[in-house]
């Protein structure tokens, strides 16, 4: 088997070594994303996103003369696909860059390696804390780390809402326990009582008898982390159960996707989350590229394609001004990276025990007649935050 | 009487109210795989599965057809009480009567039809989550109760009082089929005594078919009485078997009244677990639930255990 494997993989790089002097116009970028499994609609998302950008890139010149093109290949979720592949592309394909995946799982997984064979990987959406927190010289993140996806929500809890107490309710998965954990700690620095702080197993049916207690502990604030489908049920019972705190927040995910809209139907109205982009922020070519994303697809990209779409540039940009087209002069180039895209700043720092993690602002939005609208900060507001929401009776 | 006493019994009211609209649905779920139980003497483990197919069933007929989810019920209970007897016919009979080197081989078979059809949806619809996005899915009905000066208000969530109505009426219109009608004592007799009821004329072959049928049908009438409660995907059978499985326990291996008992004890205890323990541990609940019943009451919370 082995051998096999190393005469193939000797072949096809020889073969990859021939064909790559007359295919010198393009510039081949390995990107793993799950296209199948319970990601699939977000690895689709992000692809398009890639594909619109890249096809962007081309349309002007490309990079240094060269065309760039998609290698994107289906991890289906699973981190050991995503290592198997991005192995492949450093060895077989030998490409210089790694971009892309979407869970934190993979992303991590894909990080690691790319760390061994010392080739420079730019991870997208990934947002566990300790992806950049390794040390590692090759890894970088575009996105802000899951810890902070709240600062916004606190920046609006501080300055407006000003909570006394909070009742946390997280899906107790790698993102959900670090994004509440970090909200609990903010709440007891900052003197907010926790009322209750509840982890569940996605999927339930039922969350009527947690609510419930939520509702006899009489809490301010409600905060909840959840992905798709449950962040719509949790919505919905709080409205048949009649919970009134004076707000509902959700920690990104399941709180900022077009699907909440339709799924929650009225019982999403007002719910406020943090989030890392929306189509109305203020960047430039931010706009274009929803309607743009919009037009060509049929469906509105959410954070997941302005991550993915601002990532192709931010490669572009570095293979601009990379002195060659090795790892490690890209690398070099990724490092100096210090500019603006549809999705934000992007400028690879380092702090606490971070390395190489853009650092941007996060936003609040909500809920408004049946539309998502930024309310926070204040500068970027679309419209106008409504603080405390008003109780579900009286409503309409 | 203080906000805090009325808060409490608010509460307590609430979570054993959710608890039995749940377990009326749980009830249906584990009724088909007792009944199968009760018949074959084995468990059914593409329950759950069967369900899914039910819930695309019903899923389709709202998106293509317009069909709204509880008249749907007529196209998916005929259909899965097809799909049932099909499965029994040609799958399930072909092992039943074969001798082998492992006595509970259909159970085996039963493992395999749920991983062919969950992975056939898998391919044939993607892992995407759906949902049946009807005007009624959040309608809810409030009583306010004044108790000792204090107010209490309990909601009752509308599609999940529908589905407890309608999982009575199919309860009883099983036990009408059951002491009723031919068929019916013909069902009954083969789970009390296969080789007799064929000594007395009992089609055996047939009744089995027909006992899978009806199991398919109830289970696909609960997964058709979820879609507008829920969402579905294709793996969303397995939690559901092993609900069904816990419920048949309880209800005692193959009984039908028990199943019902089951059903409901299942859901309020795990409403309470989850109110005055932890929702994490919801689902430890049922299977806590399930190794105390096998040690101490081993013929289920009746006590015996007939169809």
């Amino acid at each position: 088997m082995a051998t096999s494997g190393m005469i193939r993989t000797g072949w096809m790089v020889g073969l990859a070594l021939a064909l790559a002097v007359p295919a010198h116009a393009q510039f081949k970028v390995g990107i793993p994303l799950p296209l199948t499994g319970a990601e699939a609609k977000f690895g689709e998302m992000e692809k398009q996103a890639y594909e619109l950008a890249v096809e962007e890139i081309n349309a002007k010149g490309g990079v240094k003369g060269q065309k760039l093109v998609l290698d994107i290949q289906d991890s289906g979720g699973r981190p050991e696909v995503a290592t198997s592949i991005v192995e492949k592309f450093l060895t077989t394909n030998n490409y210089p860059i790694v971009i892309g995946e979407y869970t934190s799982q993979c992303s991590y997984a894909v990080a690691a390696v790319a760390e061994r064979y010392k080739r420079p990987y730019l991870v997208v959406t990934g947002a566990a804390d300790k992806i950049t927190q390794q040390g590692w010289k090759y890894v970088y993140r575009l996105n802000p780390p899951s810890s902070l996806y709240n600062e916004g929500i606190w920046s609006f809890f501080t300055a407006v809402a000003k909570p006394s107490s909070l009742a946390i309710l997280y899906e107790n998965t790698d993102f959900g326990t670090s994004t509440s954990q970090a909200m609990k700690s903010w709440a007891e620095a900052n003197g907010v009582a926790v009322k209750a702080y509840e982890g569940y197993q996605a999927g339930a049916v039922d969350f009527k008898p947690t609510l419930q207690k939520i509702k006899s502990l009489r809490p301010d604030v409600i905060y909840m982390v959840s992905y798709l489908m449950d962040a719509s049920l949790l919505m919905r019972q709080a409205r048949e159960l009649d919970i009134n705190p004076r707000l509902f927040v959700g920690g990104a995910a399941g709180f900022t996707l077009p699907e909440f809209l339709q799924n929650a139907a009225d019982a999403s109205e007002f719910a406020m989350s943090g989030t890392l982009w929306t189509p109305q922020v203020k960047y430039p070519g931010a706009k274009a590229f929803f309607d743009r994303f919009k037009q060509k697809f049929g469906k509105e990209p959410d954070y997941h394609a302005a991550e993915a779409y601002a990532a192709a540039y931010v490669l572009a940009d570095t293979l601009k001004r990379a002195r060659s087209w090795s790892p490690e002069d890209i690398r070099d180039a990724l490092s100096k990276t210090d500019m603006m895209t549809a999705f934000g700043p992007v400028k690879f720092v380092a702090w606490d025990k971070f390395t190489n993690q853009n650092r941007m602002p996060t936003l609040v939005l909500q809920v408004i007649r049946k539309q998502f609208e930024t309310v926070w900060p204040k500068e970027g507001a679309s419209a106008p935050y409504v603080f405390p929401v008003p109780r579900w009776r009286d409503r309409k | 009487m203080s906000p805090e006493v009325a808060g409490q019994i608010e509460l307590f009211l609430q979570v054993v109210i959710a608890g039995i609209l749940i377990g009326g649905l749980y009830s249906v779920i584990g009724l088909g795989m007792s009944l199968i139980m009760g018949v074959m003497r084995i468990i059914n483990l593409a329950h759950g599965d069967l369900m899914m197919v039910a819930m695309y069933i019903t899923y389709f007929a709202f998106t293509l057809l317009r069909i709204d989810p509880y008249v749907s019920l007529l196209i998916v209970i005929p259909a899965m009480f097809v799909l049932g007897a099909l499965i029994q016919r040609y799958l399930i009979n072909a092992v039943m009567y074969v001798d082998s080197i492992l006595p509970q081989n259909q159970v085996l078979l039963t493992v395999g039809i749920g991983m062919v059809l969950s992975n056939l949806a898998l391919v044939a619809f993607s892992a995407n989550y759906r949902s049946v996005p009807v005007s009624y899915a959040g309608k809810t009905l409030y009583w306010d109760i004044a108790i000792g000066g204090e107010t209490i208000s309990l909601s009752f969530n509308v599609p999940l009082l529908v589905a407890f109505a309608i999982a009575i009426a199919l309860t009883m219109g099983l036990f009408v089929l059951l002491m009723r009608t031919d068929v019916g004592r013909m069902i009954r007799a083969t789970a009390q005594d296969r080789d007799a009821a064929a000594l007395m004329g009992v089609n055996t072959r047939r009744i089995t078919i027909i006992t899978f049928g009806l199991g398919s049908a109830l289970v696909g009438a609960a997964g058709a009485l979820l879609v507008p409660i829920y969402y579905l995907f294709p793996s969303i059978g397995g939690p559901f078997t092993s609900k069904a499985f816990i419920i048949t326990v309880l209800g005692g291996l193959g009984n039908t009244a028990g199943a019902i008992l089951g059903g409901l004890v299942l859901g309020v205890a795990e409403s309470l677990g989850s109110a005055y323990i932890s929702l994490g541990y919801k689902d430890a609940f049922g299977f806590v639930m399930f190794v105390l019943v096998l040690i101490f009451l081993p013929k289920g919370l009746l006590g015996k255990s007939k169809v």
